[in-house]
């Protein structure tokens, strides 16, 4: 929580002015029932005129000081708590664009995104209001007090036993009804879940014709969600009618106490009014910093959850020092030596002592089953993650020798799930690459055989794509992103099981045109007609290398690519 | 739509609870006239306190005994109209979100897919939220605010007149005031809340495609657009929330103003004996909280409006039309034969470019088809149209020689099952996802379903086994997993007509070849269609349809097609 405090500190000047200010602001109020005590008394009952004038003109200049000074405090509070929130949320998102998947895979997208919104918003609501009042409300409270003594103390006793009440009273409310609010949050939010479900799942719900049971669902949901609500709304509302009644009832003693006090000649009536006054003034404050507790309990919980984030060590270590130029091409461009990984939390290795390497120039296909490792081996050769074991090199240089952002030059990657921005399609190509020319992006989509999505929506590269990429299919969807791999021209090619959503005559045409760069190119595929062209295919079996070899080879000695094949049926004349 | 007819259907949101609106409107009576009449009463035992030895006790004891029952009535009737106020918010609340939940089921897809899930979603949430915090603040601050100030009036000018003037007078100064700055921090919440609203998407897009900005190492560009963003954002920010906070201070000022206003008058007319200490202290209590009700009514303004624009979003989704289910004379077919017939069937999304048009074939109970061709030509389109999610804008689909719009959706859908693109699993157990199309399965029946999708074993692998609970969006199974589910979610129920579009593409082949067997021995007998890509399907099918462009351009059986040397022969040699 204190790291977030460094974010104040460019502030520290707002900090200090804004609770200062609204301090004299509080302070200039506190004489306001004192000037009416004197109009009354030397005033009124002496028939004294000038001291009218006088308390007029004093009336006036505290409220002309008073609003000033509120102004100065707001200022300065709203400036302190934007600039805080605005140092966070730019050191956040620098923070989380640089977590590595592991990190990424353990804090899960959706609370990232909302650390990044409502949690900075929620702090930068309790900054302010902090800066506000954390010193105003107890100064008003106390300092209403000490008026009173200074009146009388014999009166002023009553105060004594009020504000403590009174805090207990507010104190309890509010704490009895914070966890009540969250139960509240929970239940909204598994409202909220269930609507997103019904909206995505809307076609299997109605397929299933399982409609009126999600709706029953819902229903109870909504129902928890409203009972909740009464009941907290019960107790939460208490709080004011039983602050009313408890300064009310303090009223009334005091007024009781003061007619004796009257009658025997200690106090005025002009005395009495101001001791009266005090008590409201007080119970307005009380409120207020019975607010301002909710708000920061909020801010707090906000606040530790972005700290965590913070908090979060980035899985990989970005220590490498070697750039492209640093290192000499070498006839093997990628080696994979004994390298084996587990992935964070999971008990068995994903990869068991894997060794091959990769010719500049050579298509390699990888295949193997659901959970062979063959994602796997994508995310340690681009340093998503490091490897458990072993080592994996690039022109001869182990890859953690290599500052990243060199290492991920060597890549374009197109990943399993096709992901494009919103925004229009040449912005899409160029977040590959912020250089290319329109002619290299046209190539691009041609090579990716995207020109008939680019032709079919008319608009060319100005096509505007929607958040999420709804406005196209899946197929059309894994073009473009292999249209952006290609923009970004990188001497790796790497296909992740991208053209799953592709017909066989697609990925055919794609293969071909990826032949006709010359570069290395990877092929992650389950279907056989993806790789078996390749100059290489790396076959893995749950974890571990089963063999390397072309189609034809593998074909003789590898049971497990046979089996693929067999259930395939994989020749060229049996597939579509 | 207009705002008056907002205006109307909230009223009618509101008409079912009018017995405890006028409840809550009698107690605010209450309410009101006890506030207001606790600072005369103190006006009075001030002036029964006049100097030592001056003071009558009698009537001292007198008012104060009125003052307690006043703070009662006060504390008890605030109480009760506050839980009523807010009983009938939530209720509305409850009420609304039911209607609009039971809207999502009513429309068509078709409406869910063009409005876009996330606009849906806030209006059930954040919509509603807001239409309720208007209404609740316009039920409890409208109300109250309004009474208070006809009583302040009233009680004042009962009296003295002339120090009720002065209140009158000055009061619009602070009117003028706060909504002054009302209007001009509106304008700047817009600002705001537009920017908010960018700055929100950005983040949703980056921060959710994380993995894909560390890949093509773009973390810095999108950085430095991001601190643009927030830079911006923090200026219109600190405009507005200065301005808003103005409000706060500055008519506690003009406040001020009219309470020295009342003091000097009061001091004067005190002098000449006009009125007592006790009225005036009476007089600097009203003034003191004059202004109060008239900044609640002005903030409730503002709330109001963002409330009516929220009601107008919730409206517009609730007069969506419904999906018609039944266009014609209902048929009563409940078990469907397998029998299909497509006539000239056109659709299209918006009428200028066809998307599939022309179609026509017919399948016999029983048979299969393969439907081929290349990506984005039509096929999860048509199988939107078999299901019903769509209509066809012209032509008819036959189910055993009914028209499909005079088949219940229920009925029509129970008869068709279906292996979608796109898997979809609720949050529930695994379970209770297999028995989702018949959920009073028994535990031995979802087991034997598994066993045949070949999910059974992974399935044991998991911790809890059936009762794992699935992650929001599946999050905590392979892909491959999550159709192995929607596999066996099929085989607990299995209707005489299957779609299985492109069911098996993210399995591993080896458990491939396995579902394909269970598919075969499910299929027989059934009318099937299966958009595929593998040959040994096609081949064995009864009928292929070869779809290009939104339109079938061939079809008939692989050997007649092969004869043909037409566009499927031409597929075939692209190999």
């Amino acid at each position: 929580m204190k790291k977030l405090l460094k974010y104040l500190k460019p502030y520290r000047k707002e900090c200090v002015i804004a609770p200062a200010f609204k301090m004299l602001e509080a302070l200039f109020e506190l004489f306001v029932p004192l000037v009416i005590k004197r109009i009354i008394d030397e005033g009124i009952k002496k028939g004294n005129k000038d001291v009218i004038w006088q308390s007029a003109v004093i009336l006036v200049s505290l409220g002309i000081i008073g609003l000033v000074c509120a102004l100065i405090a707001q200022y300065f509070s709203a400036k302190a708590a934007i600039g805080f929130a605005t140092g966070v949320r730019n050191s956040l998102y620098d923070k989380i664009l640089g977590f590595s998947y592991e990190n990424v895979d353990s804090v899960g997208t959706s609370s990232l995104i909302t650390r990044m919104t409502n949690d900075i918003n929620t702090a930068q609501n309790g900054v302010n209001m902090f800066l506000r009042l954390f010193l105003r409300s107890p100064f008003v409270v106390f300092g209403a007090m000490i008026m009173a003594f200074t009146i009388n103390v014999k009166a002023a006793l009553i105060f004594v036993v009020v504000i403590p009440v009174l805090f207990v009273a507010v104190f309890c409310i509010t704490l009895i009804t914070i966890p009540m609010y969250k139960r509240i949050q929970g239940s909204l939010d598994r409202l909220t879940g269930h609507i997103r479900e019904n909206l995505t799942g809307a076609r299997v719900i109605r397929a299933f014709s399982r409609g009126d049971s999600e709706k029953k669902e819902f229903t109870d949901e909504n129902d928890k969600f409203f009972r909740l609500s009464v009941v907290t709304s019960r107790i939460s509302t208490l709080l004011n009618p039983l602050t009313l009644i408890i300064v009310n009832v303090a009223m009334l003693i005091l007024i009781a106490n003061g007619a004796q006090l009257v009658d025997s000649g200690i106090l005025t009536s002009g005395e009495v009014y101001a001791l009266v006054n005090y008590m409201s003034q007080i119970l307005v404050e009380l409120v207020k910093l019975a607010n301002l507790f909710i708000t920061i309990n909020k801010s707090l919980a906000s606040a530790s959850r972005i700290s965590a984030t913070f908090e979060l060590s980035n899985a990989l270590k970005d220590e490498g020092t070697l750039t492209l130029k640093d290192i000499p091409s070498k006839e093997n461009i990628l080696e994979f030596k004994n390298v084996s990984f587990a992935y964070p939390g999971a008990g068995d290795n994903s990869l068991n002592n894997v060794n091959f390497s990769v010719r500049k120039g050579e298509t390699v296909g990888i295949i193997g089953g659901t959970g062979s490792g063959k994602s796997t081996v994508i995310n340690l050769l681009m340093r998503f993650y490091d490897v458990s074991n072993g080592e994996i090199l690039y022109n001869g240089v182990n890859v953690k020798d290599i500052a990243l952002s060199s290492l991920r030059s060597v890549f374009s990657l197109v990943p399993q799930r096709a992901q494009l921005f919103s925004g229009t399609l040449r912005d899409n190509l160029l977040f590959a690459n912020p250089q290319a020319t329109e002619e290299a992006m046209l190539k691009a989509v041609n090579m990716a055989v995207a020109d008939n999505v680019v032709m079919a929506k008319g608009q060319g590269l100005d096509f505007a794509i929607t958040e999420g990429g709804s406005n196209l299919s899946g197929g059309q969807k894994q073009r473009l992103t292999i249209a952006r791999a290609l923009v970004k021209g990188a001497e790796v090619i790497v296909l992740d099981d991208s053209s799953s959503a592709l017909d066989y005559a697609t990925d055919s045409t794609l293969r071909k045109n990826l032949k006709s760069l010359g570069n290395t190119v990877f092929i992650i595929s389950q279907r056989i007609v993806s790789i078996k062209d390749a100059d290489k295919i790396i076959v893995l079996d749950d974890g571990n290398l089963d063999s390397i070899g072309t189609h034809a080879e593998l074909y003789e000695k590898s049971a497990v690519y046979r089996e693929i094949c067999e259930s395939q049926k994989s020749n060229e004349e049996e597939t579509l | 739509m207009k705002n008056k007819n907002i205006y109307l259907r909230i009223l009618r949101l509101v008409k079912p609870h009018m017995f405890f609106i006028v409840l809550s409107l009698l107690l605010a009576a209450a309410s009101v006239f006890s506030s207001l009449y606790i600072p005369v009463l103190t006006g009075r035992a001030i002036d029964e306190m006049i100097g030592a030895g001056q003071v009558s006790f009698e009537a001292v004891r007198h008012i104060l005994t009125l003052f307690l029952v006043m703070l009662l009535i006060n504390g008890f009737a605030t109480w009760i109209m506050t839980l009523i106020n807010n009983r009938v918010t939530f209720k509305i609340v409850h009420d609304l979100r039911n209607r609009l939940f039971n809207k999502l089921h009513g429309v068509a897809v078709f409406y869910l897919d063009t409005k876009g899930h996330g606009d849906i979603l806030s209006r059930l949430i954040s919509d509603v939220e807001r239409l309720s915090d208007g209404l609740l603040l316009g039920f409890s601050q409208l109300f109250t605010g309004v009474l208070t100030i006809i009583a302040t009036l009233v009680f004042m000018l009962t009296i003295n007149g002339w120090m009720a003037l002065v209140v009158i007078l000055l009061t619009p100064l602070s009117l003028f005031t706060a909504s002054f700055i009302s209007r001009k921090t509106y304008k700047h919440f817009k600002k705001q809340a537009a920017l908010q609203g960018s700055l929100t998407a950005f983040i949703n897009e980056t921060v959710g495609a994380v993995r894909l900005i560390t890949a093509f190492d773009a973390k810095e560009r999108e950085a430095g657009k991001f601190s643009k963003l927030t830079d911006e954002y923090a200026r219109v920010n600190l405009k507005s929330l200065f301005y808003s906070s103005i409000t706060n201070p500055s008519t506690r000022f003009v406040n001020g103003l009219v309470y020295t206003g009342v003091a000097i008058l009061g001091g004067f007319l005190g002098i000449a004996g006009r009125i007592t200490i006790g009225t005036l202290s009476c007089f600097l209590s009203y003034a003191s909280q004059y202004t109060k009700p008239f900044n609640e009514i002005s903030g409730v303004a503002t709330e109001f409006q963002n409330a009516v624009a929220c009601a107008g979003r919730i409206f517009e989704f609730l007069d969506a039309d419904n999906t018609v289910d039944v266009i014609t004379s209902e048929s009563h077919v409940t078990e469907f034969k397998g029998e299909i017939d497509i006539k000239d069937l056109c659709f299209s999304y918006d009428k200028s470019k066809k998307l599939l048009y022309d179609i026509n074939f017919h399948v016999e109970p029983g048979s299969h088809i393969a439907i081929v061709g290349p990506t984005g030509c039509g096929k999860t389109t048509f199988i939107n149209l078999l299901m019903r999610f769509f209509e066809p804008d012209a032509g008819e689909i036959l189910y055993d020689g009914h028209r499909s719009d005079s088949i219940k959706k229920a009925v029509l859908r129970k008869n068709i099952g279906m292996v979608l693109q796109e898997t979809w699993l609720k949050s529930a157990t695994i379970a209770e996802n297999i028995a989702y199309g018949k959920p009073d399965a028994t535990r031995d029946e979802i087991v034997e379903a598994a066993k045949k999708a070949h999910a059974h074993s992974f399935i044991s692998r998991l911790e809890n086994g059936y009762d794992t609970m699935i992650a929001p969006d599946g999050g905590n199974l392979s892909a491959g997993q999550k159709q192995l589910l929607c596999i066996a979610r099929l085989m607990l129920s299995i209707p005489p007509i299957l779609i299985l579009d492109e069911a098996t593409s993210s399995i591993d082949t080896r458990t491939e070849i396995r579902i394909t067997k269970a598919f075969q021995t499910l299929m027989e007998g059934r009318t099937s269609f299966i958009v595929a890509h593998r040959l040994s399907t096609i081949r064995n099918a009864d009928l292929i349809l070869v779809m290009k462009d939104g339109n079938i351009i061939e079809q008939g059986t692989h050997e007649e097609l092969v004869r043909a040397q037409g566009f499927y022969y031409s597929m075939l040699n692209s190999k």
